[in-house]
């Protein structure tokens, strides 16, 4: 009823509005050039942290970059090969995903402020859970964030294989995927779920703003450091263009503009990056017997 | 009158300066009120947009999952623009209980947004995920309740400040027709009544002028006129009795002056028959075998006929002086002159009460005084009267002291001063009038005589008291006369 009430002026309103979301620069004459986003926290505070980051871009050089929110973490490689999107920030399992699918070339990603460039996947309970080994963990309820995401669906095959949980969706009495690595912390220290997966920057991100993260989880399992969100671009991108990206991103500590956008973003620097330092991820993904050029990343 | 213009004026300028400082605090309250109900009706505005953007929201929300979901691009956006108008919203309250409920708004907002990205992300069973749908939905309609509810409070508040601001604006704008009518006819009447004061004492005084000009001396201004033009009249009234005055005196000389020339006629037409009654009288007695008491008849006869012969010279002297015929003179060389002859006068005196006299004179001449152009024979009658004067205001013993000097703009002051019975300040009013004497022979015209000489020679004469007793003369004569400059 609320639906039908709402039709008429949802129509008027949207044709009023663009249908994207057009990030206007000043070089908004210049081509347009996609950049695409994964959910790592919620869909707005995540455009919000890349946004000066892309109009630095746009600013320095010469392109009109625009942000293109995803809903799930698979949708990027969906994207790229619709030809949708000219660059994105890859998780680190999406990111093997794509350079093995499509080819998608990593230039650059950000050094943290404690000196790292990589981060690693977490399982957690809440303390007061009891949760410790697989016994206890039979009828509870798992959230992963997705399946193309290291932290949130590698690291609990892993554990899973370790803790020889062969069928882990009759173990459970239910699994399912937040989309961000936010949402499966947050589910669990708020009770929603009693095991969730998530990669340690964002619970530390979160824990910096609210005291109970730390004080309240129980860390069950890490991953193997794998690189941090990295940017790569297609692989027919315009070399020339390529090679200005990559430039603009590792001098951009050289600049204060770029200090500052740095340090909203939360990291020193960028750093190369190269399909070499997706290794870990390609062992990884061989230890639990994933056929990345085969994989289906289809949340279930 | 004076004090009544800087007084209009002051007002003047005061009610121009309080004009001019209420339209412009007037403007500056209209500014603020125009200012107040633009902002209120952007704050209307922008409750309104966020109300609108929830439900857009909310409806994208619904619309999920169904054929005419929209796309992320699309519900991201629209989600940006709420929490755009949100953060509006917040940025634009300042009072603590609407900010509060404001705040509150943004609160549930930020919570609302995480929602809204866990349901676009959420991939769960059905179950959880309309759950997750409807608590998502019932957030949004707890904002579009909340702020619905923020709207209807304070439409209701902005109306009436928007009607309170109405009123002072219109409050304003009539006190200022009002300001632009009262004020000019304000000044208007106070112009005219200053004017019509202006005018009628301008108008009296010119009729009196008239009264004035045609002669009618008699004239005054009674009519009593205020401030400067009191003043005024009471001046020209003083002019009025003064010109009335003078013109007595003028009537009075003319008058004098007829006599005057009646008089000097008569004297030139009786001193010739009297010339020939003086000889006739001289000859009988010489020639008639007379005694000697008739012979003292015949001379007081011829010395009466003297006398008369005297008065009339002195008569004609005075009212038909004759014209200086100066030349270039040492005014020390007449004065010499003349105390030789008073002293010689002294030792042989024609009357007898002047053999006991013992006068002394003393000069105190001043060096290198230059000479001047003058009537030798003018000069010397005057000198030789005062000094005469002198002699008969000594009675047996004294000085008589003659004193010239040189002032710095060349004047010449000779000074004649004796230590006589000296003179009373009424007589020294008078002294130069003609026919006033205070002796019980002389005719009046001496000093009188005197001036008018002086006068020719463009010089001054006075006279004043001796502390030491006596009378002092002044004499004054310019260093250059006209006669020397026309030859220059």
């Amino acid at each position: 009823m609320a639906l039908f009430l709402l039709l008429p002026f949802v129509n008027n309103c949207s044709d009023e509005q663009p249908s994207e979301i057009p990030l206007t620069y000043d070089s908004s004459s210049q081509k347009k050039f996609y950049l695409g986003l994964i959910p790592e926290q919620d869909l707005f505070s995540q455009k919000a942290r890349y946004t000066p980051l892309a109009r630095y871009i746009s600013e320095n050089a010469g392109v009109n970059v625009e942000i293109k929110m995803l809903s799930r973490y698979g949708n990027i490689i969906e994207n790229f090969i619709a030809g949708h999107l000219d660059a994105a920030f890859f998780g680190s399992f999406t990111g093997a995903l794509a350079i093995k699918t499509i080819g998608v070339e990593p230039i650059a990603r950000p050094l943290w402020l404690d000196d790292t460039s990589t981060y690693y996947g977490m399982i957690f309970v809440r303390k007061d859970s009891g949760i410790k080994a697989a016994a206890d963990m039979k009828g509870k309820r798992f959230a992963f964030v997705d399946k193309a995401t290291t932290a949130g669906w590698l690291l609990p095959l892993n554990y899973f294989h370790e803790l020889g949980i062969e069928d882990y969706p009759s173990w459970f009495g239910e699994t399912y995927f937040t989309g961000t690595h936010e949402d499966t912390i947050l589910d669990v220290l708020n009770g929603k779920a009693d095991i969730g997966a998530a990669k340690n920057t964002v619970l530390y991100r979160l824990a910096a703003k609210d005291g109970r993260l730390l004080d309240e989880l129980q860390i069950l399992a890490e991953s193997p450091a794998v690189p941090a969100n990295s940017l790569a671009v297609r692989k027919d991108l315009d070399p020339a263009l390529k090679i200005k990206l990559r430039n603009l991103l590792l001098e951009m500590d050289r600049t204060e503009e770029g200090k500052e956008i740095l340090r909203e973003f939360g990291a020193k620097k960028f750093i190369e990056t190269t399909e070499k330092d997706y290794d870990p991820v390609f062992v990884y993904a061989d230890k639990v017997k994933l056929d990345l050029k085969k994989y289906n990343y289809w949340n279930d | 009158m004076r004090n009544k213009i800087y007084l209009g004026l002051f007002c003047l300028i005061l009610c121009f300066l309080a004009g001019g400082l209420y339209i412009v605090s007037s403007i500056d309250e209209v500014t603020d009120q125009l200012e107040t109900i633009i902002t209120l009706h952007k704050v209307e505005f922008l409750r309104e947009n966020l109300l609108n953007k929830v439900v857009v929201v909310q409806a994208d929300l619904l619309l999920k999952d169904t054929p005419h979901a929209r796309k992320i691009d699309t519900f991201v956006s629209h989600v940006e623009e709420m929490h755009q108008a949100a953060s509006h919203c917040n940025s634009c309250h300042h009072e603590e209980l609407v900010l509060q409920r404001i705040l509150h708004v943004d609160n549930m907002v930020d919570v609302y947004l995480k929602k809204l990205s866990r349901v676009y992300t959420l991939r769960a069973n059905e179950a959880r995920l309309k759950q997750e749908k409807q608590n998502t939905f019932d957030l949004g309609q707890a904002v579009l309740e909340e702020v619905n509810s923020i709207v209807i409070t304070s439409s209701h508040k902005t109306a009436q400040r928007i009607l309170r601001a109405r009123e002072n604006i219109q409050k304003t704008k009539r006190f200022l027709y009002g300001l632009m009518v009262i004020g000019p006819l304000l000044i208007i009447v106070i112009a005219f009544f200053y004017f019509r004061n202006f005018a009628r004492s301008v108008a009296t005084l010119t009729k009196a002028t008239r009264k004035i000009k045609e002669g009618e001396f008699s004239y005054r201004i009674k009519k009593q006129l205020k401030d400067e033009f009191r003043e005024l009249a009471m001046a020209f009234n003083e002019m009025a009795i003064s010109l009335k005055a003078q013109q007595h005196k003028l009537q009075q000389s003319e008058r004098l002056a007829a006599v005057g020339e009646l008089a000097a006629g008569l004297a030139h037409e009786v001193k010739n028959p009297l010339a020939g009654i003086k000889i006739s009288i001289e000859v009988l007695k010489n020639e008639l075998p007379l005694e000697q008491e008739d012979k003292e008849i015949f001379l007081k006869i011829i010395n009466e006929i003297n006398r008369i012969e005297s008065l009339l010279k002195n008569m004609l002297n005075y009212a038909r002086p004759s014209k200086p015929q100066p030349e270039l003179i040492n005014i020390h060389e007449i004065l010499d002159g003349i105390i030789k002859i008073s002293e010689f006068s002294l030792k042989n005196p024609k009357d007898l009460s002047q053999v006991t006299k013992d006068i002394h004179f003393e000069k105190d001449f001043g060096a290198d005084m230059p000479q001047i152009f003058a009537d030798p024979g003018q000069l010397q009658q005057v000198f030789l009267n005062i000094i005469l004067n002198a002699i008969d205001a000594i009675k047996e013993q004294g000085t008589i002291s003659i004193k010239t000097t040189k002032t710095p703009d060349d004047t010449m002051q000779i000074l004649i001063s004796d230590t006589g019975k000296g003179v009373d300040p009424e007589t020294i009013k008078m002294i130069f009038n003609p026919f006033f004497t205070t002796k019980s022979k002389g005719t009046g015209l001496g000093l009188a005589i005197c001036k008018r000489l002086i006068d020719q020679h463009r010089g001054t004469i006075s006279v004043s008291s001796n502390p030491g007793g006596g009378a002092i003369f002044l004499i004054t004569l310019p260093g250059k006369q006209e006669s020397q400059e026309q030859e220059q």
